[in-house]
């Protein structure tokens, strides 16, 4: 006697019933890869900058320090772009007439700055402030990683709230000595669980409970 | 589920009622092309309205927010106005359908598919609103826990977040109980639009009676109405129903505490809850009451929902009528002796403030109405009751506007006193959002059963003049699966069914329209129970949830809100009791499926001559042997002896 469904049938509809279930949870696999991937947010991509400025060249190999370009990161919210002048203190003595160089010299004639493109970026709503950084201990390769090893600079870290929050939460698991401040190849100490707390003492860096209110970066 | 052999007729169901004039009427209505006009003209104005909510909500998405009267203070308007009283009526439906159910109330079974479905589609119509009220609709899914770049949680502590994971688990359940319930509709629906096909002939293109049949028969999962298979049904149609009645409870705590556990004056107030939840179940039953009469006369089901259905459902709106009104007062009373000045101004703006209206709405179409069925004879009349009930859901609506509009346009400092006004938008949306129901609703009309056909045969007598029993046809050659027997009566079938199951070696199964208590005792299945696997997920999800919240809020995400210790246990348990409830659902289901080894399009039971008539007023036993060797002439020579309509051998 025939019947409505042919034998075949209950194997369709199991390969079907499978193949849904494991393609919605596929997508949401899929979905959440792309979303928190280095492709959307930035990390490891160097983009295009008017003149190809090597951090490499600058502060790894001719050993100039962070500050003297970015010179108000130990005292305001942002660490400072340098001025055309401050690549012409050098630039208007050595490799006066290079080619790559020509966008740095035309930005000085036409009292024009260059235009950078941004590579660290956080949104609007997050108030950030370098010097409290700096002057209590958290390095620069913390967030902008080895820069003297840069020959493009590109970004390290996504800036996604769980990057801020891991120190936040755990600040002595991070803070350095002032001097390790501006060593880009700082790694924690052996030590740094004796280190850490009594270094967060002496900066007087509040608790965990306070770092993480969300007033602290959404005011 | 009652069902004895006993041949009286219930008084809640009309003369001469049987399993076959039940399954004609109420499958017939969805297989029949003809009489759809009225269905048209109402879906016209269904997708009209739905036009209007798709079209307010792109203007929504565009404009934002601020196209509706939310202000500030107001800022829960009738976004959440709409919200509370959709999922109160889906509450109330799920609420009575269950309670009924596991009290084993006799006249729910013609209302219970009404109920539920109202209950469903409330549900998807409240829907709507948790996420477009957000001022980013698109990070809606931040309001759940999952692995996520802020390095943070949702606020456990919040009954915000209840309200997230309490809609989730309602809707669980409430598509649970709907389609749980809905299966052994589905087969019968499957078995008489196959029928039909074979009527229609064999056109030349694609043959869509029997895709129609097919459609029914993949909905029902091959259900085949198996002594085994009912067992484990009931349990978890029960038990489903158990986990809706929590469920229920805790999402109207968790809607009401949202308001309670503030200090805002007209909000803080410990009856809250109670309120809350009685107010939802007269929403719902009311709203039950018109959808009852209006598709009772709709579709001249006088014989199934009889007058003594009409007399109940009023007694019930007034019992919740009476309910309500106690909490009002007492709200009113406590609220006078609090010596507390806020909490005076607030009841004061509630009866005579800018709101006021709604307050009145709630107390003349909500409250007052339902007490003329204190009168025995206006319970009697359905139109009375269609117009009660809507009334009485109407008022609810404004209980909610009162309670939430009204408290919200004035707190504590008289800068906050602001007053809100209803923009086109909110009433476009909600209206919109009915059209809504109306469209899911139309749509369900138009494919499935409004009565449930199972639960009503329970109610009928068996006998009925249906077709001769099948004859076999001519000499098969396939393989023998077993044998089977078809009888009149369910008693035969237990009898054969245990005659069988002592005399021989085979295994025995039982296929009927209705599940048979006596049978099931027969082949020895009473000690088998799905119900530990409801337990065990119930334990899985509550515990899961409670220890997600415990870790995250004590370890993990570490946060003074409001100075509450980090431990709130008390916070947990409500999301925690509906989650657990979810999971526990799909544990009983998964595991009625699973061991009933369903979904199964194609079985050797089909083979059975004239099986179909299982899903309709016939009762069948088969013993099949396992393997390639076994002996039948045992089992045929028992069924010989019994008072068998047909003995067949089935082929494989």
């Amino acid at each position: 006697m025939r019947q409505l469904f042919a034998p075949g049938a209950d194997a369709v509809l199991r390969l079907a019933l499978l193949t849904v279930s494991v393609g919605a949870i596929l997508l949401l696999v899929v979905v959440g890869a792309v979303a928190n991937s280095d492709y959307i947010s930035g990390v490891g991509i160097a983009p295009r900058q008017p003149v190809p400025f090597s951090h490499k060249h600058h502060s790894g190999e001719l050993g100039i320090d962070c500050r003297y370009c970015h010179t108000s990161v130990e005292v305001a919210a942002t660490a400072g772009m340098p001025p055309t002048h401050t690549c012409m203190t050098c630039h208007s003595q050595i490799w006066t007439g290079a080619p790559m160089l020509a966008p740095v010299r035309d930005s000085l004639a036409n009292d024009d700055p260059l235009h950078w493109t941004r590579v660290n970026h956080i949104p609007s709503y997050v108030y950030f402030n370098h010097s409290v950084h700096v002057t209590k201990g958290i390095g620069c390769s913390s967030c902008h990683g080895a820069m003297d090893h840069m020959q493009m600079t590109l970004r390290v870290q996504s800036f996604h709230m769980e990057f801020c929050l891991q120190c936040h939460r755990h600040p002595e698991e991070h803070v350095r000595t002032p001097d390790q401040v501006w060593n880009m190849d700082w790694g924690a100490p052996p030590d740094q669980a004796v280190r850490g707390p009594a270094l967060v003492a002496k900066y007087h860096i509040r608790n965990a409970a306070q770092l993480t209110d969300c007033s602290i970066c959404h005011r | 589920m009652p069902s004895g052999a006993s041949e009286t007729v219930s008084p809640f169901l009309g003369a001469g009622q049987t399993y076959d004039s039940i399954g004609s009427t109420l499958a017939g209505i969805p297989l029949s092309a003809r009489g759809w006009s009225r269905w048209w003209i109402a879906m016209a104005a269904a997708v009209a309205l739905t036009g209007v909510l798709v079209v307010s909500l792109g203007v929504l998405f565009y404009e934002g927010v601020a196209i509706w009267g939310n202000n500030i203070p107001v800022t829960w308007a009738l976004d959440i106005v709409s919200y509370d009283w959709w999922i109160g009526i889906a509450c109330g439906g799920l609420l009575v359908s269950g309670v009924f159910l596991l009290l084993d109330v006799a006249w729910r079974s013609a209302l219970n598919r009404i109920s539920e479905t109202m209950a469903l589609l409330a549900a998807a119509a409240a829907a709507v609103y948790p996420i477009i009220h957000l001022g980013r609709p698109w990070f809606f899914y931040w309001n759940l826990p999952y692995p996520n770049s802020f390095a943070l949680w949702p606020q456990f502590r919040s009954p915000l977040f209840w309200d997230a994971f309490d809609i989730l688990s309602f809707l669980g359940l409430a598509a649970g109980v709907f389609y749980v319930g809905l299966l052994p509709d589905l087969a019968t629906l499957r078995d008489r639009a196959w029928e039909r096909s074979k009527d229609d002939g064999r056109p030349d293109g694609i043959d869509w009676p029997l895709l129609r049949a097919q459609l029914y028969g993949i909905a029902a999962l091959g259900w085949r109405g198996s002594a085994v298979h009912w067992h484990r049904w009931v349990q978890a149609y029960r038990t489903l129903a158990l986990l809706g009645v929590v469920t229920v409870v805790a999402l109207q705590v968790g809607a009401s505490v949202m308001f309670a556990g503030t200090s805002e004056p007209g909000w803080h107030d410990t009856l809250l809850p109670v309120t809350y939840l009685a107010g939802a179940v007269l929403s719902g039953v009311g709203m039950l009451c018109v959808l009852t009469v209006v598709l009772r006369h709709a579709f001249h089901l006088e014989t199934l929902i009889t007058e003594r259905h009409v007399q109940r459902l009023a007694l019930v709106l007034l019992g919740l009528a009476l309910v309500n009104i106690y909490c009002e007062t007492t709200t009113g009373f406590v609220g006078a002796l609090s010596g507390d000045s806020f909490e005076h101004a607030a009841q004061l703006r509630r009866v005579a403030g800018p709101a006021a209206w709604s307050f009145w709405m709630l107390v003349t179409a909500g409250l007052l109405p339902p007490l003329l069925f204190a009168i025995p004879r206006l319970r009697a009349s359905p139109a009375v009751l269609a117009w009660v009930g809507g009334a009485a859901a109407a008022g609810i609506w404004g209980d909610h506007y009162a309670l939430i509009v009204g408290s919200l346009q004035h707190d504590f400092l008289p800068s906050a006193a602001h007053g809100s006004r209803i923009t086109v938008f909110e009433w476009s949306t909600f209206a919109g959002s009915a059209g809504l129901f109306l469209l899911l609703l139309l749509l369900f009309l138009r494919a499935l059963p409004i009565v449930s056909m199972m639960e009503s045969r329970q109610l009928a007598t068996r006998t009925g003049a249906g077709p001769e029993p099948a004859r076999p046809g001519a000499g098969h050659r396939a393989p023998i699966w077993g044998v089977a027997a078809e009888f009149a009566t369910e008693a035969d079938m237990a009898y054969a069914a245990a005659s069988l199951r002592s005399g021989c070696r085979l295994r025995v199964d039982a296929y009927s329209p209705v599940p048979s208590p006596t049978t099931a005792a027969a082949l020895g299945l009473h000690s088998h129970s799905i119900r530990g696997f409801a337990l065990g997920g119930f334990v899985l999800g509550a515990g899961g949830t409670f220890g997600v919240c415990t870790y995250a809020t004590v370890h993990d995400y570490v946060f003074n809100i409001g100075g509450r210790p980090d431990f709130s246990w008390q916070s947990f348990v409500v999301p925690s009791l509906s989650f657990g409830s979810l999971v526990a659902g799909m544990g009983v289901v998964g595991a009625m499926l699973v061991f009933n080894r369903l979904p199964r399009l194609n079985h050797p039971a089909f083979n059975i001559p004239g099986i179909a008539r299982a899903s309709a007023d016939r009762f069948f036993v088969a013993a099949h042997g396992m393997g390639e060797e076994f002996d039948l002439k045992p089992a045929e020579t028992i069924l010989s002896a019994l008072p068998a309509l047909s003995v067949h051998q089935v082929p494989r």
